[in-house]
């Protein structure tokens, strides 16, 4: 990869809402750098604090501490409408008593382009956006998702530095939504726009994002591309909120995992204090069964399409899930009852050490 | 079980009585009086039909009998709608800022201001004008404030001119302006303002584009509220104007007191009505499409 700019540089932010006893901490010191022309994308849970960081960014509001710095230049004093960044807001906030076209031309309006100019990038927005023949419509005249791509399009269409997205395609429906991440992706190679993409759809990060900042209230829990994210989870709610994992109570002994009743966990776990209680996170389509695996027993068999989910009981042990890709015209391998051993491969186990 | 249909009639028949006593019978009642002789001692004289009060509007009959045009009505029509239509102005002025001050503080301090531009209506009318007839005269508080500040060096000489009634014009409908203004900011949606600046909008441009417009409806209520009845004001002019016939209500009444001619007094109340129910069909027209509105 070549050296890239730093588009936004988030310096040890903390935000604070309210006074006293009623202190909401919204981001708690938090330090990230987005390159430019990267698709960065914030996740977690809802309330962990990814509106409250964009709005930062786009000037709403003021950090309690910390400093933003865009392309090198703080941002302290600058206000919204000074700032080369344009948001797609959550709740869309298009002008109701403006078309759709007059929303899209907006921003082009205050920028006071020609008319000329105005008109043809209004057009290859709605051609973008699939909304050509709506121009003239009002937003209370359009569904959700039609909303939705007018406020892309009105974000977009000013050709913004850095542009927000705050669960900018969760009103779209799978086809759309589909063809929009394309889109978005396409646009984002062509412009040379920095995406800031919020969402809590982790597939949708995992697909869409050059980099992804897994957050869980206010704090940054780890950053880095997506196969970094799945494959190396650096704690417990990382690999709980991305993807599904099986998590397994073991303590390191000389040659592996004690994990109970099930026995012993072959590991090398030469870099692991031996006797610290630590967490094993197992992703489901990693296992597999096998002669010389965990002994446990078929709780309940999903059928999912391309493949089946098995939920296997074990003894001292949390449950868990092993999913099985299917071949072509084949039947469950094991039912519901059936004793089975789960086999667990020694470069599959993500150890956490909470 | 009553029928579909009796039940609806029964339902409505509350409104369409109210609404017959008290709307449709005294209006046909004025409606018919002013196409009606006036009566020597007042009252009208029944059967005996004339258009008289509609010509007497806008001419007078000399002493050969002879139709001469005579604009004093129509100037006493014109002055009262400079003098509402300056209130109009002066409320919106001072009324829209007003309600954008309230509506941008938070919900106690919103409903503290609401409660105080509410607190005149706890007190009559006529009391706070007579309060300001004491303020405005001559030797009266205003002047011992103004001349205090040196902007006055003689007497006022306020009270009893046409920028008296201005004033109490203002005062007194001021709240109906600040309050459908501010109805119309308070459910506005202030995301759409950050969307503004977050297009490049500075704070005239977020104003002029997104605010005013949002808050149209409520600016043309305020001013329907205010210019209607302000129009047809009576006693602030009465008092404040010093008795003379300032405006078209003092006009009326004299019709129907001093004058004793009650199908004048009616005739120039229906005027009074076309030119506020023309007012209304024009907003009407003019709102149909209104944001928000369907279609
Ligand atoms: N203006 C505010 N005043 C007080 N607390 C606030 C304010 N804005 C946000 N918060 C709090 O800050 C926290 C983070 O909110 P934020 O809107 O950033 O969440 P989010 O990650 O965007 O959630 P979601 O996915 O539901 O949109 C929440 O606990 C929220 O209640
Ligand atoms: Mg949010």
């Amino acid at each position: 990869m070549q050296q890239r700019q730093v588009a936004i540089h988030i310096d040890q932010v903390s935000m604070c809402f309210g006074q006293g006893a009623e202190q909401v901490t919204a981001l708690d010191s938090v330090s990230l750098d987005i390159l430019e022309n990267e698709f960065f994308t914030l996740l977690g849970p809802s309330g962990c604090g990814k509106t409250t960081l964009l709005r930062l960014i786009a000037g709403f509001e003021q950090p309690t501490s910390g400093h933003l710095q865009l392309y090198g230049q703080r941002l302290e004093g600058t206000l919204p409408f000074q700032r080369p960044i344009n948001t797609v807001f959550q709740s869309y906030a298009l002008f109701p008593h403006l078309t759709v076209a007059k929303n899209i031309a907006f921003g082009l309006e205050m920028q006071k382009k020609p008319q000329n100019e105005i008109d043809a990038t209004v057009e290859e927005m709605l051609a973008l956006v699939k909304l050509k023949g709506f121009a003239n419509r009002r937003p209370h005249q359009l569904s959700g998702g039609q909303q939705q791509r007018v406020a892309l399009a009105r974000a977009l269409a000013n050709r913004p530095k850095v542009l927000l997205l705050d669960e900018s395609l969760s009103a779209l429906d799978l086809k759309l939504r589909k063809e929009m991440q394309v889109e978005l992706k396409r646009l984002q190679r062509e412009t040379g726009i920095t995406f800031i993409f919020v969402t809590h759809d982790q597939e949708e990060a995992l697909t869409m994002s050059d980099r992804i900042a897994v957050m869980s209230g206010g704090v940054v829990q780890q950053v880095g591309a997506p196969a970094d994210i799945y494959d190396r989870p650096v704690n417990r709610f990382v690999a709980d909120f991305i993807g599904e994992t099986n998590f397994l109570n073991a303590v390191v002994v000389t040659d592996g995992f004690d994990l109970g009743k099930l026995g012993t966990l072959p590991y090398p776990v030469s870099k692991l204090g031996l006797g610290s209680k630590v967490t094993l996170a197992l992703r489901p389509e990693r296992l597999c069964f096998s002669e010389d695996g965990l002994p446990g027993v078929v709780e309940n068999v999903v059928y999912m399409g391309t493949d089946t989910i098995y939920h296997i009981s074990l003894q001292d042990q949390p449950g868990m899930h092993v999913r099985l890709q299917n071949d072509y015209g084949a039947q469950a391998a094991y039912q519901i009852g059936n004793s089975v051993k789960v086999g667990v491969l020694a470069d599959s186990i993500r150890v956490l050490e909470d | 079980m009553l029928s579909a249909s009796v039940r609806r009639t029964g339902l409505l028949a509350p409104t369409v009585i109210t609404l017959f006593v008290f709307m449709v019978l005294p209006m046909g009642l004025m409606a018919w009086m002013s196409f009606l002789e006036p009566g020597t001692y007042g009252g009208v004289q029944w059967g005996h039909y004339s258009a008289k009060s509609y010509i007497q509007f806008l001419y007078e009959w000399d002493l050969d009998d002879q139709l001469v045009l005579n604009t004093d009505y129509v100037g006493i029509f014109l002055r009262s709608f400079l003098l509402a239509g300056g209130a109009t102005l002066a409320t919106l002025l001072i009324g829209f800022p007003t309600a954008l001050y309230i509506a941008l503080k938070d919900e106690k301090a919103r409903n503290r201001w609401i409660l105080l531009i509410s607190i005149p209506f706890w007190t009559n009318l006529l009391v706070r004008t007579f309060a300001w007839m004491l303020l405005l005269r001559n030797g009266g508080l205003a002047e011992q404030f103004l001349s205090s500040i040196g902007l006055v060096k003689e007497e006022l000489n306020i009270l009893y001119t046409p920028t008296a009634v201005a004033i109490g014009l203002v005062y007194s409908f001021l709240p109906f302006m600040i309050l459908p203004i501010y109805t119309s900011l308070e459910k506005m949606d202030w995301k759409l303002v950050e969307a503004a600046f977050d297009l490049g909008a500075n704070r005239w441009m977020a104003f002029r584009r997104v605010i005013l417009p949002l808050a149209m409806p409520g600016i043309v209520a305020g001013c329907m509220l205010v210019l209607i009845p302000a129009l047809g004001s009576y006693f602030i002019p009465e008092l404040l104007g010093g008795g003379k016939s300032l405006m078209i209500g003092n006009l009326i009444q004299n019709q129907f007191g001093a004058s004793r001619n009650w199908p004048f007094g009616a005739a120039l109340s229906f005027a009074l009505l076309t030119v506020v129910m023309v007012t209304m069909i024009a907003y009407n027209l003019r709102f149909k499409r209104a944001p928000g509105a369907d279609k």
